[in-house]
């Protein structure tokens, strides 16, 4: 539950966001980003359902490879140990 | 120009490292990137990554989890808790409700969820019942839940929390000497919430390498060359290699509701005992669930506040011991049966471990 996902703000109805990543979207608290002058288009890391920092894009998108990564890898490493061994019943 | 993975790797393997050099994470999102990337492999042999105190799941007291199964079970209310701590086992007899998922199979209204406002959300939909959040979680989970107490919640919600700083525990390790690492890579998301500064005492107080890392293999191999540099150097700073979110200070707004909502104390972690100044309390019992409702410790329970028998899971969270050097992994427990709270929880370093495809028991994989 501590990863955090980085999301583009699509939408401002005062505290609450509407952001996405990769297709999906959601709503995300900016109460913790008070400070901060966030618009539409801007990227947040979000934590549990609510923005914790603005981040850059650059940054944004090498986390999503990231996450992109380690699913594919998990498949691999899952997929490799059912075609070599039985499941763990 | 920006340098990718393997040019860090270079970089790395052109060091002149003679000396063995332990790096401990704490923080189970790097635990999980180090891992998965496969990069312990591809690192020089004089060069080892432990995974320490990073999974706030499993080290979240078992009394509080204790706690949380029997008011779900004995009182009329819907517990709503993070979907990671369903599974988690408590230690009682065979024949009894042993985690929140068992006792939700038996009727218990649990509800797993991802964010404090589905906490919110469902006490909202359910003004006639009483809803408890048990809200484990580091600071970067506890924050929110701060945030959601600033915001206002409605009378019908009350918590059950279970907050850790994460630093505390990296101070024990150094300060009761029983660190088995000689640099430190500090999490990354926690320093964005909190500050950099936090981990300046380990450079400070304990002369020790330190960086701040985010979560792609870039940024990890990014710090961790710091870190052997600055041991090669013998000159020790804190570096912030995650600098796109981190900054010195974090975010005050964060610290602020944190400050407003809850005090720190001594508190309990599971299988290790008390940490000094390590947990979270709320100031105000107005919305205290262990205020609200009858106290279900039974601290003289057997087994009470420890790891399941024959788990060692302690001693893997504090980077004692690599996951596989416990006994039970990968045989009695694996992800689909798991008998400790590090083979439960996404952020567990054996449930980490075991979904990268490392299956069995390895004493001679010892440091």
């Amino acid at each position: 539950m501590c990863l955090g996902i980085p999301m583009q703000v699509v939408e401002i109805n005062q505290f609450v966001a509407r952001c996405t990543a990769k297709g999906v979207e959601r709503d995300v608290s900016l109460f913790m980003l008070q400070h901060e002058n966030l618009a539409v288009g801007d990227y947040v890391m979000v934590h549990v359902g609510y923005a914790i920092q603005k981040m850059t894009e650059e940054e944004a998108h090498s986390s999503w490879e990231l996450f992109d990564e380690m699913v594919r890898l998990e498949e691999e490493a899952l997929a490799a140990y059912q075609q070599g061994n039985k499941p763990n019943a | 120009m920006s340098l990718t993975a393997a040019d860090w790797l270079h970089k790395i393997h052109e060091l002149p490292l003679s000396e063995p050099v332990k790096v401990m994470n704490v923080c189970g999102g790097h635990e999980r990137s180090i891992t998965m990337a496969g990069l312990r492999a591809a690192l020089p042999k004089t060069v080892e990554l432990i995974p320490g105190p990073g999974c706030p799941v499993c080290i979240c007291p078992e009394e509080d989890v204790y706690v949380a199964i029997q008011l779900a079970l004995h009182e009329a209310v819907i517990v709503v808790a993070f979907g990671d701590m369903l599974r988690v086992p408590v230690n009682v007899g065979k024949r009894d409700i042993r985690s929140l998922e068992h006792a939700k199979a038996a009727g218990a209204d649990i509800r797993p969820i991802a964010s404090p406002l589905e906490a919110l959300q469902i006490a909202e939909q359910n003004p006639q019942r009483q809803v408890v959040f048990f809200a484990a979680g580091f600071e970067t989970t506890t924050a929110p839940v701060a945030a959601l107490l600033m915001q206002g919640i409605p009378d019908n919600l009350s918590l059950l929390l279970s907050g850790r700083l994460t630093w505390p525990a990296v101070a024990m390790l150094l300060e009761t000497g029983q660190a088995r690492f000689n640099a430190l890579i500090a999490p990354g998301h926690v320093a964005t919430v909190m500050g950099a500064q936090e981990w300046q005492f380990v450079v400070d107080q304990y002369q020790m390498p330190t960086a701040i890392a985010g979560f792609t293999p870039v940024s990890l191999l990014a710090a961790l060359y710091s870190c052997l540099r600055q041991g090669l150097e013998h000159k020790p700073f804190l570096d912030n290699c995650y600098p796109q979110v981190v900054t010195e200070h974090g975010n005050l707004t964060a610290q602020q509701y944190l400050q407003q909502t809850m005090t720190v104390q001594d508190a309990p972690w599971r299988g290790i005992g008390n940490i000094a100044q390590s947990g979270f309390s709320l100031r105000n019992s107005e919305h205290d669930a262990r205020v609200r409702f009858p106290d279900y410790a039974e601290p003289a329970r057997k087994r009470a506040g420890e790891m399941p028998a024959g788990c060692d899971c302690a001693r893997v969270v504090l980077g004692a011991i690599y996951p596989n050097q416990c006994r039970l992994y990968g045989s009695a427990c694996t992800p689909r049966h798991p008998i400790g709270p590090c083979m439960v929880s996404d952020e567990g370093a054996c449930r980490i471990w075991w979904s990268s495809g490392v299956r069995t028991f390895e004493p001679s994989s010892a440091a």
